[in-house]
């Protein structure tokens, strides 16, 4: 069975705002993470994320609730958690001044390493991102990319069981970010690091993720793995059919729903602007129909069958299967970028 | 103990790592001290503008004969004098010279801190200092009664009656040498004896004794006598203006250094040091331990350079700071506490880093003209009360009396050691309790 790294309970925090009223950003959540697991937690920017893991994480103090980590309680023993937790904040906290090498020197003391000990780790850590020919520069002299690694490598430099990252694929290019999420996955799967990740993102906490919870206004509003949660709002894919500028009659409509088996529903949406549309890729005034299907691509064939015997062309075609952006805009009525 | 070391030493290793901050901590206290100090170095030897002007000084003339009439001449000026005579004599500028009656209420005057100085000159003084052919020129002592808290006013009063004295002293001295010379020649040589006596009931006798001064033979003293009843100021203005710079900049480096705290927080720094199993006090006495040291350095150094700055004026090695390593240690180590603890407040009361460097520039600047690093507020009633609210009051206080012989710091040590330990408490509480929201 499991063992839990982190555990949870009623966690909630409450701050006064400048009128003396209090409010709470996170209203009591509760959730257990199992040793060698990524648990993310997604939600859109003030939704309570980084409240919740400054105080498991010792920045904050609970107003109410308990948290452990590795059995430790975070209110009365913090310094035996810290010990097992490291963290990777979104912000590059380091001392630009001081190079690579010594960055992860002194925050390798402040974990009470020190002598081979601690130039073993170094060395190791410096390997791991990809560093050691540039350690002895100083970290003002780095790109974003590199300045990020090292941020993740004084995270992991006592080796800790618990590591939390917090945005840690913010501002920095495609290569970089892949770079990252290997090197998640790696903590896991060779060092058996529980990983506890944060984004706004989510292509990438569907990618590395075991579990996820969806925390929304201080609430966690669901929690499970990502096949779980698209469960809860049904497995349906969407088809998007790019139709240029032709109108498409109700009649069609009808059809596609009761000649192909799986459509639930099918629409005509005229590309207007921005807001509420399909694909941003579209063109003002284009038009494109929206199929909602089980098993959306065997579905596909037909469906064009019908709308070019209806004398309709269909310029292109898209087919998104369920996702947690999905999941997020059917539990909260508005999308995770909003 | 280690982890506050360590982060000391990273403290200490980021500040003496940026050339900029170098800059401002050691190169530019150092010039403008050597510029200041040049400076009165040159108006005390050998002429220049003057820095200093409206000493207020109370002249008290026992004297029963003429010769203390010539203090209260140079100093005071005639109550018909025209304002070309008042501008014409530097003196008249540089003083504001009263004459009293009563050498106690002199003194009390200068207690209560009305005058920084009072010259009283004894009632025999004209007796001991002229000359009589059965009655030799005898020492004679003039007292400079000056207050403490007035260094460097009271330095230039005691100069300036040293060099009234040594021109009396000059003639009178010459005076009898060279009659003494003269009635022993004449003792054996009747003609020459006989020109001497007709010389002698002329008028025009006296611009004949003109010869070299030797100040080995000055039976004048100034007798130095401070509030607190010691003696002996000698005024290096390289002591007094450089230790001002010294620790008006000091007090930049400790409200600066204390300020990174804030500026950590800012950067997330901070935040990742306390999710280390770290106790926060731990954090917060590497930090401040880190600044305290700073300051130690700084001023440490200043004093270094400054000395080797004086030698290079006065061109011989000259320890400027007084002959006691230890007490000039004990100095530096307080003010640099007290600074610290100054440093600390601001940044525990302060929200945001920019807030601190604007509060922490202002107070700076204001110790710093209180503790008379551009000027000396001395004469300056009103504010020169205000001067012991600040560390760098005390320090300069505590060096100048050093540089002088004068080893009763103890009330600077202790104001200094309370500063910095009372304000650095209170700023470690006030911080910890904002981080504990």
């Amino acid at each position: 069975m499991q063992q839990d790294m982190v555990q949870v309970r009623d966690l909630a925090k409450s701050f006064k705002r400048q009128n003396g009223e209090a409010f709470f950003a996170v209203k009591g959540v509760s959730f257990n993470i199992g040793k060698g697991e990524i648990f993310s937690l997604l939600g859109p920017n003030g939704a309570g994320k980084t409240t919740t893991i400054s105080m498991i994480s010792g920045l904050l103090t609970p107003s109410r609730g308990e948290a452990t980590i590795g059995g430790s309680s975070i209110i009365t023993q913090p310094l035996q958690a810290k010990k097992l937790l490291g963290v990777v904040p979104q912000e590059i906290a380091l001392y630009l001044s001081l190079s690579a090498r010594q960055n992860l020197e002194f925050f390798g003391k402040m974990y009470s390493l020190g002598g081979a000990e601690l130039k073993k780790r170094v060395d190791e850590v410096l390997d791991l991102i990809d560093l050691t020919e540039r350690q002895h520069d100083k970290v003002e002299t780095f790109s974003g990319g590199m300045k990020r690694r090292v941020n993740i490598g004084v995270g992991l430099l006592h080796r800790p069981q618990l590591i939390y990252m917090d945005e840690p694929t913010v501002g920095i290019d495609p290569q970089n970010r892949r770079r990252v999420l290997d090197t998640v996955l790696r903590l896991r799967q060779e060092m058996g690091m529980t990983v506890l990740y944060t984004s706004h993102l989510m292509e990438e906490v569907q990618e590395i993720s075991d579990r996820v919870a969806i925390i929304d206004h201080g609430e966690i509003i669901a929690l499970g793995t990502v096949s779980e949660l698209i469960q809860k709002i049904g497995e349906e894919d969407r088809l998007i059919f790019n139709v240029g500028m032709q109108t498409v009659p109700d009649a069609l409509l009808t059809k596609i729903i009761s000649d192909t088996t799986g459509v639930s529903k099918a629409t005509f949406e005229r590309h207007e602007a921005t807001e509420g549309a399909i694909s941003d890729s579209l063109e003002i005034g284009t038009g494109q129909i929206l199929v909602y299907a089980k098993r959306g691509r065997s579905a596909l064939p037909h469906i064009i069958q019908i709308t070019n015997e209806a004398g309709i062309d269909v310029y292109s075609v898209q087919v998104r299967e369920p996702d947690l952006e999905a999941v997020f805009l059917s539990l909260t009525g508005r999308a995770l970028r909003d | 103990m280690t982890k506050i070391l360590t982060i000391a030493w990273k403290e200490l290793y980021t500040t003496y790592t940026d050339r900029s901050l170098l800059l401002i901590m050691i190169v530019t206290p150092l010039a403008l001290a050597t510029i200041i100090g040049s400076a009165f170095s040159g108006f005390f030897g050998s002429g220049g503008d003057l820095p200093i002007r409206d000493i207020d000084v109370a002249i008290v003339n026992l004297d029963q004969g003429s010769s203390g009439d010539i203090f209260v001449n140079v100093l005071v000026p005639p109550a018909d004098a025209s304002p070309e005579t008042l501008l014409d004599n530097p003196l008249y500028e540089l003083t504001n010279a009263v004459e009293l009656g009563d050498a106690d209420a002199a003194r009390a005057a200068v207690d209560e801190g009305t005058y920084p100085a009072a010259i009283i000159i004894p009632a025999d003084f004209s007796e001991k200092v002229s000359y009589g052919q059965n009655d030799p020129i005898q020492p004679v002592s003039v007292e400079v009664y000056a207050s403490s808290a007035s260094p460097v006013s009271a330095s230039v009063i005691r100069t300036l009656a040293e060099s009234i004295a040594n021109q009396i002293a000059t003639g009178n001295v010459t005076v009898q040498a060279t009659i003494d010379a003269m009635i022993a020649r004449a003792q054996t040589d009747p003609a020459f004896g006989l020109r001497f006596l007709s010389a002698s009931n002329n008028d025009a006798f006296n611009p004949d004794f003109t010869p070299a001064f030797d100040p080995a033979n000055n039976p004048l003293t100034i007798e130095q006598q401070t509030v607190t009843g010691e003696s002996a100021i000698t005024f290096n203005p390289l002591v007094v203006f450089g230790s001002a710079q010294a620790v008006f900049f000091m007090m930049f480096t400790a409200l600066g250094g204390a300020n990174s705290l804030l500026e950590e927080r800012r950067d997330g720094t901070f935040q990742r040091q306390i999710v280390t199993p770290t106790p926060r006090i731990v954090l917060l006495l590497g930090k401040f331990l880190g600044v305290f040291l700073n300051c130690v350095i700084q001023v440490a150094f200043l004093c270094l350079a400054l000395t080797v700055v004086g030698s290079l004026l006065e061109g011989r090695i000259n320890f400027i700071w007084g002959n006691n390593l230890f007490l000039v240690a004990l100095v530096v180590i307080t003010v640099a506490l007290a600074s610290s603890g100054i440093g600390t407040i601001v940044a525990a009361l302060v929200k945001t880093p920019e807030q601190g460097n604007i509060i922490g520039g202002v107070i700076s600047l204001a110790f710093g003209v209180l503790g008379g690093a551009f000027f000396s507020v001395d004469g300056i009633p009103g504010i020169r009360e205000f001067r012991v609210i600040t560390p760098n009051y005390w320090g300069v206080d505590a060096f100048t009396k050093l540089a002088q012989g004068d080893q009763n710091i103890g009330l600077n040590l202790l104001v200094m050691v309370g500063i910095g330990v009372v304000f650095f408490a209170l700023g470690v509480i006030i911080f910890n309790r904002r981080l504990n929201v």
